[in-house]
């Protein structure tokens, strides 16, 4: 789990073009939105995208993402159950 | 003045006439369907398609030269608009102008050609991926008969409000009497870009939309083309022709909050809508029917019926939106749902908004059956991408509209240029530069440092020239898109890859609710861009403009350019106009006696005086300076000053018949840059003979 936390850091951070950031920079219990990283509605697409390419999981519903999203932690609990690849 | 709708072309998936176009929507008949033209893997997405191939298309326009699709769409609709205003051949004397949006462009075919021009093959149809392009072809074929026109063309490039945009400023033209025939609206075919593009967005339908439905699940895409023509009333009164309907009054604002979504509070949306009310003089209970843009996204839907309930309270008009009919025709919406309001009023109807069932809270509800009563006032609402929201009134009746020369009186503009890496990270946060291209960075900090140098926090508008476009985000995306065969593309890229996306950026990070546009037309963007604030300037509806010029080079579509010798010129400018009398001249000799007045002014020349030129017009310096004696005269006096007629214009001296004033011009000097004249001139003395005696 640890690692795969680590490395979904790395890819959100390539993802949504943190250029001055590290993945240590990244709270892994921080909401990613609103505060946080402070993501928009075009950060949950790329992050949609993220996991269907990445991770073979695809989201029709856009609105499903709120859950999911809601930390680093989150997103690789919902990850390690669901993917696919 | 008042200003006559007297033609409408209208193509769509509804029908290729306005005859057809107004059976369909009378008989509830959708277009939305399958794929027919377009070749995309995405075949599960239904689409508001025109039902005919290019082939076809050319086959019934007589057509047989390579053009993109949307150029085949707008010569259609813009014939039959010409054809319906009794202008099958129209007076190439007088000054037409043809204005006409589109985002996609040739769009199209560069998809189609990719991989040819990486072989060096089928280049003649480089030069068409620019919007710009499809404009000039479509006003080249404009009659069916060996026939040429040499109009004014611009190609407003604001997305999805791009063909409002065109309509705005074909009045503004007609206003200031730049122009005495409008042609104006826009043109949008289908690409595998935008369709990909929207789909990353996941707001597309898999079923047929669903307007203002609590149910709703997205757009589904569309094309087509739909153009107005304008004239002043009185023109189309003197040749006979059937006014249709008026202009009633129109605005467009920035909505300021987001690249994509729309504030929940429809900021922007209610404020051009209250704007086009205002200068219509008319109040929201005047309003019989609304066109919404209701382009059945979640967002969307809600944010416009936020709008609506915040202008119209409980006395809502009939809405209905159209798309559920013809699909989202993106740039072309404006237009092709301007000329079916015409349609609406002419034949006393209000469309029917389809497939609604269910309400929920905080959306209107639309009409759903057609509602056959008169309509005097319509409102059609056409947003787009970065907020860029415009509204238009079309009237039965007639609506006075102001109107003034074209005069300008911009004190020197504050240029700032192509800013090095320093000055970008202290103009635009790292937050804020997170999805920008490294150009675009520039260009927002060229914006924020003009805007600091010249004092003006928030200018009235905020207006793009660009021939390419945002190449690098473009480029990103139809690459990925062709690798990946349209298969896990990023949204990013799309967002950023429309024209007007430098313009609304800046207008976003500095919360500007002004007017927001951008042109596409090769290099005479520039010059698109300020003939339409000159105009605004001249008309009072706006005071200051900041001007971005805007392109990228990108080493894979430089490449396909080089094909062609040419090159993209990489660009970042931003320049802030003031429209100023004072402070450019001062009065250094005044005698006045019983009947007349003499002045002797004398221009600083630190700010010579920029008069413009209207592209594709012969220029006439003489004719500049007169206009500027009148506004001068005028504006010392406090009252209009016009000469009645000149007559024996020449450099020196212009006299009218009456001999009412006397002007001489003892120096001047024209340059032309650009298809821009800059007249600057030092001196020059007027006499004026007051009809008034408290002078």
């Amino acid at each position: 789990m640890e690692q795969l936390i680590e490395q979904l850091k790395a890819q959100i951070i390539e993802a949504l073009n943190f250029e001055d950031m590290t993945p240590a920079d990244i709270d892994t219990d921080a909401p990613l939105f609103g505060e946080g990283l402070g993501l928009d509605s075009i950060d949950a697409l790329e992050l949609i995208m993220l996991m269907d390419r990445e991770y073979g999981i695809k989201l029709a519903d856009p609105k499903a993402g709120k859950a999911i999203f809601q930390s680093v932690r989150t997103m690789a609990e919902y990850i390690q159950a669901n993917r696919t690849k | 003045m008042r200003i006559a709708v007297t033609g409408i072309g209208a193509v769509s998936a509804i029908g290729i006439t306005c005859a057809q176009t107004l059976q369909s929507l009378l008989d509830e008949w959708s277009g939305i369907g399958k794929m027919y033209a377009l070749s995309s893997n995405h075949t599960e997405l239904p689409v508001g398609e025109v039902p005919y191939s290019d082939a076809e298309l050319k086959d019934l326009l007589g057509i047989d030269e390579p053009m993109p699709r949307t150029a085949l769409l707008g010569i259609m609709a813009a014939r039959e608009a010409l054809r319906t205003a009794g202008m099958p051949i129209v007076n190439s004397q007088e000054p037409i102008a043809f204005i006409s949006g589109t985002t996609v462009g040739g769009m199209d075919l560069t998809e189609q050609h990719w991989a040819d021009y990486q072989e060096g093959k089928a280049i003649e149809h480089i030069r068409m991926h620019e919007a710009g392009e499809t404009t000039r072809i479509i006003a080249e074929h404009l009659s069916p008969f060996t026939f040429h026109l040499s109009p004014f063309i611009a190609t407003p490039s604001t997305a999805c409000s791009s063909a409002l945009n065109a309509i705005m400023l074909g009045a503004n033209l007609l206003r200031t009497g730049q122009a005495k025939t409008v042609i104006a609206g826009g043109a949008e075919s289908l690409s595998k870009f935008h369709l990909n593009g929207f789909n990353t967005l996941m707001i597309l339908d898999h079923e047929a939309c669903r307007p203002f439905d609590a149910d709703r699940a997205g757009l589904n895409l569309g094309e087509g083309a739909g153009y107005l023509v304008l004239e002043r009333e009185e023109d189309a009164l003197a040749r006979g022709a059937k006014i249709l309907a008026y202009i009633g009054g129109y605005a467009n604002t920035c909505d300021a909050y987001h690249q994509t979504a729309s504030s929940a509070d429809g900021e922007g949306a209610y404020r051009a809508m209250k704007g086009a009310l205002e200068m219509a003089h008319l109040n929201p209970a005047d309003i019989d029917y609304v066109n919404a843009h209701g382009t059945a996204t979640p967002n969307n839907d809600l944010s416009e019926s936020a709008a609506l309930l915040r202008l119209f309270g409980n006395h809502m008009p009939a809405v209905s939106s159209t798309k559920a009919f013809t699909g989202h025709t993106t740039s072309a919406s404006g237009g092709l749902e301007a000329a079916i309001c015409v349609l609406a009023m002419q034949h006393a109807f209000v469309p029917a908004n389809l497939r609604w069932s269910k309400t929920a809270e905080g959306l209107i509800t639309p009409v759903c059956h057609t509602e056959h009563k008169p309509l005097r006032h319509v409102l059609c609402n056409a947003f787009g991408f970065g907020g860029n929201e415009s509204a238009l009134i079309l009237s039965t009746e007639a609506i006075e509209l102001s109107e003034a020369p074209m005069t300008q009186w911009f004190n020197e503009p504050i240029h700032v240029e192509m800013v090095n890496d320093e000055m970008v990270n202290a103009f635009v946060s790292p937050a804020e530069a997170r999805r920008m291209t490294p150009q675009m960075r520039r260009i927002v900090a060229a914006a924020k440092k003009a805007m600091q140098e010249s004092g003006v926090e928030q200018p009235d508008a905020i207006v793009c020239a660009t021939q390419w476009g945002c190449m690098l985000q473009s480029m990103r995306f139809l690459q990925d898109m062709i690798a990946s065969d349209e298969q896990q593309l990023k949204p990013t890229p799309f967002i950023q890859s429309t024209h007007n996306t430098v313009a609304s950026l800046i207008a976003i990070l500095t919360g500007n609710h002004g007017y927001n546009a951008t042109y596409s037309q090769g290099k005479q963007s520039m010059a698109c861009a300020l003939t339409d604030i000159r105009t605004q300037m001249a008309l009072g509806m706006i005071r200051s403009a900041l001007v971005l010029e805007f392109d990228e080079q990108v080493e894979t579509w430089d490449q396909v350019l080089s094909l062609i010798g040419d090159r993209t010129e990489n660009i970042a400018r931003a320049s802030i106009y003031i429209y100023r009398k004072s402070g450019l001249y001062q009065i250094v000799e005044s005698q006045k006696s019983q009947d007349k007045s003499l002045y002797v002014l004398r221009f600083n020349p630190e700010h010579p005086i920029f008069a413009g030129h209207f592209p594709g017009q012969p220029i006439v310096p003489g004719a500049c300076l007169v206009q500027i004696a009148e506004d001068l005269l005028s504006d010392m006096l406090g009252h209009a000053v016009r000469f009645n007629s000149v007559t024996n214009l020449k450099f020196r001296q212009a006299i009218t018949p009456d001999k009412e004033v006397l002007m001489t011009i003892t120096e001047s000097k024209c340059t032309i840059e650009d298809n821009v004249s800059h007249v600057m001139y030092a001196q020059f003395a007027a006499t004026y003979m007051c009809p008034d005696s408290d002078l």
